[in-house]
């Protein structure tokens, strides 16, 4: 939408959260924020206004001027009457509706209108402000804002990306059954790390459509380093497993890891890509952790056949330089293994 | 190659050939052989076929337990008739089993005393000439000479070699010599020219049991005979020695010293561009017991691999080594109407008969078992024992047991267990 301003006395402002609450001035009412918003309530421009008589519309000779195909040359005014501004069409060919704070759309011709109201006409919406406008309280740097400093450094992104694609390397040499080819390891562990760059690249795409600031490097930084973060907790997992006889709590914990790391990666992606509140982030790093284990989840189930025939047991082994735990003996491993029959003879019971 | 037996009911072979003059000889036969068929109950048609024959006069027919084991694991699907050499069909009842030995007795109704075949009361000698007897679908009786070869070797369930085409079909009909006496059962064939027999005597002792007293229950006497077997084996693989032999000259196993465990080996020497050097020994029992189509039992397996790294990290190696161990599977075959699902447990071992000398050797050590639903007491048990000690070096052992109880298979493990180590 185009805007044009030709207001004396006019003041714009880009920022959102910066305007403060002027002091009560005695002319408080005739001074009024007129904002052009998008039909997600967003900022397009803010008109500051010193008149009593404000004219908006199509035509030129307008105070605030729109180039809304559907808004008539001379669509409406507002006038300042007894401290009170007062909305009048005039006679549009569109109408105009007021939508106040609390969400209700009424059709207008004259209306008074109320501080955080919001006119539409055409397709374009404007929010009235007076200048004593309660805003929100002012947002505190948290602790994350220094270390995403940190994180987007694009020196840290590089070693970031750089250990990524190391560990995929690794990764790709482990389960070569063959003998091993340098430029062929390098050539998958590049490709898994561009695979792996599509998720942050995609949510900076995602920010930068909703008109937020996209800071990429952060976001390619804290995604990397949580990558690796989740190969480390899968490595311990292992570990874990290989050190640990069956049914032990402390393998379930560790199971458990990478969902919690997952969400943090979601929360910090959120944090970093879109102004939401708390609430809503928190509900967001939710839905996409859901999404992605809940989905695994179902799928594997899905594929669960109604009855296998094949033992399904943990068969992580490592080599012996990863071995902490003591070894049982024959003893304890027969006794611990002679309840698995009462166990198979419950399990043959039950159908 | 292992030998695999391929039991000769349900494919209706068309290749039998007879001989026309054995036919002649033992035409006076044909009124005590029948043709014994599987009939599902639902859909009316026979499900399998095989042959069986009267063995006295009052109406006692006997064949093979894979011929009716449909019917005697869902006697309520099935009804199981005769076909006798004039066309005449009717219901039998299913009055015996002898599950180990893959027999089955059945009861046709007789309005008087009827031809049956006698049982020999002396065993062949090695060289004589037997006729198999059959009655494959269409084809009527036919008679096929052979030559008895004496027990198989290497079974634990006595089993005749027959030399002679014991085609589909003929599966649960006599074999006879000269005197027109039953001296074995067809049962199995081997490819060509090698057939397998039951001996008479099992059939004899069986239809002795039965005239002392008929089991109540099949089921029931099915349960107490695969009991019994299991006991009868376990207790002559402990009894046995124990061989301990070198693997690659790395690694002691165990090596049952029974002629019916047969062993053979592997290796990929051959293989220059193998990033692991592999040794396998391998040993089983040769035979199952058969119970239905799905559902084997009785089989034994062990094995043994030894592995070595060549020039592979270490941690690539226990990567591919651990691909190798994963994927452990049960020795036999059975189905979810037969078994639970395998419960499995693990944990690091490492057995104290080495422990502190030089051959001991530090395991991670999984043990499944699963249990028979219509056999109480019986279970399917598996071990996987992998060598976690050494840098470059490993060894797994493994073994299965089919249809054993707790006790066995818990005193075979522990010995198992402790007879592997490190040279």
């Amino acid at each position: 939408m185009e805007v044009t301003n030709e207001i004396l006395n006019s003041v714009e402002e880009n920022e959102q959260t910066t305007s403060s609450t002027p002091a009560n001035l005695p002319n408080e009412q005739s001074e009024i924020i007129i904002e052009e918003i998008t039909r997600n309530h967003k900022l397009v421009h803010r008109h500051r206004l010193t008149k009593s008589e404000i004219c908006i519309g199509r035509g030129y000779q307008n105070d605030i001027i729109l180039s809304d195909p559907h808004i008539c040359p001379q669509h409406i005014s507002l006038n300042l009457s007894q401290g009170e501004w007062q909305l009048n069409d005039n006679g549009s060919v569109n109408g105009t509706s007021l939508e106040n704070s609390e969400g209700k759309h009424q059709h207008i011709h004259q209306q008074k209108i109320n501080d955080g109201d919001v006119i539409v006409l055409g397709k374009s919406q404007l929010r009235v402000l007076f200048s004593d406008h309660q805003v929100a309280d002012t947002i505190a740097f948290s602790p994350f804002e220094s270390l995403i400093d940190i994180i987007r450094n694009p020196i840290a992104v590089l070693i970031s990306i750089v250990l990524f694609m190391l560990i995929a390397a690794n990764i790709s040499y482990l389960n070569q059954p063959t003998e091993t080819n340098i430029s062929q390891m390098f050539v998958s562990a590049f490709s898994i790390s561009l695979l792996f760059a599509l998720w942050p690249a995609g949510v900076a795409l995602v920010s930068h459509l909703t008109k937020h600031d996209p800071r990429i490097f952060a976001q390619f930084g804290i995604s990397f380093i949580f990558f690796i973060l989740l190969w480390l907790s899968e490595r311990l997992e292992k570990i874990i497993a290989f050190n640990s006889a069956s049914n032990s709590i402390l393998g379930l914990l560790f199971t458990l890891l990478p969902v919690a790391l997952a969400f943090s990666l979601f929360w910090l992606n959120s944090y970093i890509g879109f102004h939401v509140s708390a609430r809503r982030r928190v509900a967001i790093a939710v839905s996409i952790t859901t999404l992605l284990f809940g989905g695994s989840y179902l799928l594997q189930y899905s594929k669960k056949p109604e009855f296998n025939p094949h033992p399904q047991y943990n068969a992580a082994i490592m080599a012996p330089h990863f071995l902490i735990a003591p070894s049982n003996n024959v003893d304890t491993f027969l006794e611990q293994s002679n309840r698995l029959f009462e166990q198979a003879t419950q399990a043959a019971k039950k159908n | 190659m292992r030998t695999f037996f391929t039991l000769v009911f349900i494919l209706l072979s068309h290749t039998a050939f007879a001989t026309e003059q054995a036919e002649e000889i033992f035409a006076q036969l044909t009124p005590s052989l029948y043709q014994i068929k599987l009939i599902d109950k639902a859909s009316g048609e026979k499900s399998s076929i095989g042959s069986g024959f009267q063995i006295s006069a009052d109406g006692i027919i006997a064949t093979n337990y894979h011929v009716i084991s449909s019917y005697a694991r869902h006697p309520e699907k099935y009804h199981i008739e005769y076909l006798d050499h004039q066309g005449h069909t009717a219901q039998v009842t299913l009055v015996s089993v002898d599950v180990i030995n893959d027999l089955a007795l059945v009861k046709r109704k007789v309005d008087a005393d009827m031809p049956f075949f006698e049982l020999s009361e002396t065993k062949p000698i090695k060289g004589e000439k037997l006729f198999a007897l059959g009655n494959p679908h269409d084809l009527g009786m036919i008679v096929v000479p052979g030559t008895y070869n004496g027990l198989k070797k290497e079974s634990f369930n006595e089993r005749i070699h027959f030399t002679g085409s014991i085609n589909s079909g003929m599966s649960g009909g006599p074999v006879v010599n000269k005197l027109e006496k039953v001296v074995g059962i067809n049962v199995a064939t081997s490819g060509n020219q090698i057939g397998f027999l039951v001996p008479h005597d099992k059939l004899v002792s069986l239809f002795e049991r039965y005239n002392k007293q008929p089991p109540a229950d099949i089921k029931r006497q099915m349960a107490k005979q695969l009991m019994a077997s299991q006991d009868k084996l376990m207790k002559a693989l402990m009894s046995s020695t124990w061989q301990n032999k070198e693997l690659a000259g790395k690694a002691l196993i165990p090596i049952i010293d029974v002629p019916f465990i047969r062993c053979w080996g592997d290796s990929n020497t051959d293989k220059t561009d193998a990033l692991i050097k592999a040794a396998i020994a391998s040993c089983s029992l040769d035979e199952s017991t058969y119970l239905s189509s799905h559902f084997f039992t009785g089989s034994i397996e062990i094995q043994f691999r030894y592995m070595q790294a060549r020039n592979l990290s270490d941690n690539k190696f226990y990567h591919l080594y651990q691909q190798q161990i994963s994927r452990a599977s049960a020795g036999n075959r059975a189905s979810k109407d037969d078994v639970s699902e395998y419960q499995c447990h693990h944990d690091l071992v490492r057995p104290e008969s080495t422990a502190n000398t030089d051959k001991s050797i530090n395991n991670k050590s999984v043990f499944c078992t699963r249990a028979y639903k219509d056999f109480p007491g019986l279970f399917d048990v598996l071990y996987l024992g992998a060598s976690i000690d050494k840098n470059q070096q490993a060894l797994v052992s493994h073994f299965t047991l089919a249809g054993v109880n707790q006790e066995n298979a818990m005193t075979f493990t522990r010995k198992f267990m402790e007879a592997v180590s490190w040279k």
